[in-house]
């Protein structure tokens, strides 16, 4: 456990090296907010309600997601570079287990962010967009939790992505499938309960709704009571489905291994 | 120690037919060959070895040294190091093994050395007395002192290789992999290296295997040598007895001043064999050093012509291997 807290900390130091970089994403979070608010404050003009949804739950709910299903996405593509350039060789003689440390250097990347980046724009968002409190504390750290549980499921459904590069040398085309398949059914761009009945029964039988739209949908109160449970308990249960079958495609992937470039 | 029996690897290659006709069907349907890059190899090494595995480019050195760190599963056959199999026991078998690979890093491209040891000493979980120790070691032998504050990116290539080599032998391995550690690096960063493998390898019975297209590698570091080409072993013995058989040709290469034919000097008949040049004037002179030595090679065609330029070219491994190839051993 040891080593992968420590590369965990190498990361942080690592990110925290890069200023440009911070201020760049920082920038671009900040004019993705603005646009995301903008197009909402359009929609509601000369109306109360959107689907049963006024105007700032519906904010609350896009500016959320949206930060949230930033923190979707990075270990795959880690894993993709190295095994298209070689040096997962180096990786695979090393005591450790590559999934593992993969998943650890995100976190730190994540842990930066979340301090560097989402913290500042959300004080900034809750003073001057209007972003509501969640709507009881408990629902809050509720929602705390399950954004936690989603944002490692979103890690290890990227890491598939990462693995497939083992076969697909070139997953370019795979990333964007992911994205947009992503984009529509975690509720990163609107609240699932928008979508039409059979869309919403489509989603609930996928993995993606659980990494954006639980977590916000559990702290704007569009999922109330005991279906809050469920649904992390739902969660819960496709981190342990796709963790698996991870373990069961890199078990495949290393007796297939192949190494580029000498 | 490293026990190799009947180690095979292949490889199946897509093969492309050419044009925008073959990339379209490429899309389709896919054709492919299988390529044995290692082939049925046996050899067992024991602790404290310095052996030299040589062949040429594409002999298949690099993929049984990932068959023996654990990263590449064989196709067939069988690989036990430190009685472990290396590509089961991965992580068992990584906390015992060091390598280099020339032509990538292992360190962390973006972090000083210095945080980079850091890093390895929690993955290898080496004990911070040790760790020390063994860095104030490796600092002062290889001169390290000046790159530990240095990110990766910022270094040049022999003091990366330096650092790169630290990196492998840290954690005190038993057995240190080394492919091509000295490539493209200048005469005093390699005598610096050879002479770090050397000293680790008195210190503490450090098995080494170590790939190298320098003969001067082999020759300073190993006391056995193991010749593959094309997947196949041509020859595990040791380096003396190949030297003699093959060490010793050597080429001088003259560019003369020539009025008529060359024939070889009275002096060197019967211990000299004239290679015939592509240019007029140009010829080369092979002999052995048992029966003549290079000095008096010289001195006889000075003696008899006009000599405007000579080099003298050492016999190359790739050379050897090839000849060995030819006429077998």
């Amino acid at each position: 456990m040891r080593k992968y807290w420590e590369l965990m900390k190498s990361q942080i130091k690592l990110d925290s090296a890069y200023s440009i970089w911070y201020w760049s994403g920082i920038v671009a979070t900040m004019l993705r907010v603005f646009v995301i608010y903008s197009f909402w404050n359009a929609v509601y003009d000369h109306r109360v309600e959107v689907s049963n949804m006024p105007l700032n739950m519906m904010l609350t709910y896009v500016i959320l997601a949206a930060m949230l299903s930033n923190y979707s996405a990075g270990v795959g593509y880690e894993l993709a570079n190295q095994v298209r350039d070689g040096n997962v060789a180096i990786e695979l003689m090393r005591p450790y287990d590559l999934m593992h440390k993969l998943v650890a250097l995100d976190l730190g990347m994540k842990i930066t962010n979340s301090i560097r980046n989402t913290l500042p724009i959300l004080i900034l968002a809750f003073l001057f967009l209007g972003i509501s409190l969640p709507h009881t504390w408990l629902m809050g750290l509720l929602s705390i939790l399950s954004a936690i549980i989603g944002i490692f499921l979103g890690a290890q459904l990227d890491m598939i992505i990462g693995i497939l590069a083992f076969w697909v040398f070139y997953i370019w085309g795979l990333r964007v499938l992911r994205n947009a398949v992503f984009l529509f059914f975690s509720g990163a761009l609107l609240p699932i309960s928008m979508f039409p009945e059979w869309l919403q029964t489509v989603s609930e039988f996928l993995p993606f709704q659980s990494i954006v739209y639980v977590p916000v949908a559990i702290y704007t109160g569009q999922i109330i009571g005991n279906d809050v449970y469920t649904s992390i308990l739902l969660q819960l249960a496709w981190l342990v489905v796709v963790y698996t079958i991870i373990r069961l495609l890199w078990s495949f992937a290393l007796r297939k291994v192949t190494i580029f470039g000498g | 120690m490293i026990e190799v029996r009947g180690l095979t690897k292949e490889y199946t290659i897509v093969k492309k037919s050419p044009g925008l006709r073959g990339a379209i069907k490429g899309l389709f349907v896919r054709d492919y060959t299988v390529k044995r890059a290692v082939d049925d190899i046996n050899f067992s090494i024991n602790q404290g070895e310095l052996v030299g595995y040589i062949g040429a480019n594409g002999a298949g050195k690099s993929t049984t040294i990932k068959m023996l760190s654990g990263i590449l599963t064989p196709s067939a056959g069988e690989v036990k190091v430190n009685g472990i199999i290396p590509y089961e026991q991965r992580k068992k078998n990584a906390q015992r093994i060091g390598a280099v690979f020339g032509q990538r890093t292992q360190l962390f491209w973006d972090i000083a050395v210095r945080e980079s040891y850091s890093l390895l000493k929690h993955i290898y979980q080496i004990p911070d007395k040790q760790h020390k120790d063994t860095l104030d070691m490796f600092t002062e032998v290889l001169n390290l002192g000046p790159l530990l504050g240095t990110p990766v990116r910022q270094l040049s290539l022999g003091q990366k290789m330096r650092c790169e080599l630290a990196a492998a032998f840290l954690h005190n391995p038993s057995i240190v992999y080394l492919d091509e550690p000295t490539i493209g690096l200048d005469v005093a960063v390699k005598t610096r290296i050879r002479a770090f493998i050397k000293e680790m390898n008195k210190l503490h019975q450090t098995t080494v295997l170590l790939t190298t297209h320098d003969m001067q590698d082999i020759e300073e570091i190993c006391n056995r040598i193991i010749i593959i080409d094309e997947g196949k072993v041509l020859y595990d013995g040791s380096l003396a007895s190949i030297k003699e058989r093959f060490g010793q040709k050597r080429v001088i290469h003259f560019e003369l001043e020539l009025e008529g034919e060359f024939s070889l000097p009275d002096a060197l008949q019967g211990k000299a064999d004239v290679i015939a040049g592509e240019e007029e004037g140009k010829i080369g002179l092979s002999f052995s050093s048992g029966d003549v030595n290079a000095a008096d090679v010289i001195s006889a065609v000075l003696a008899e012509y006009r000599v405007r330029d000579l080099t003298i070219a050492d016999p190359k491994i790739e050379t050897i291997v090839h000849e060995i190839y030819e006429r077998g051993v």
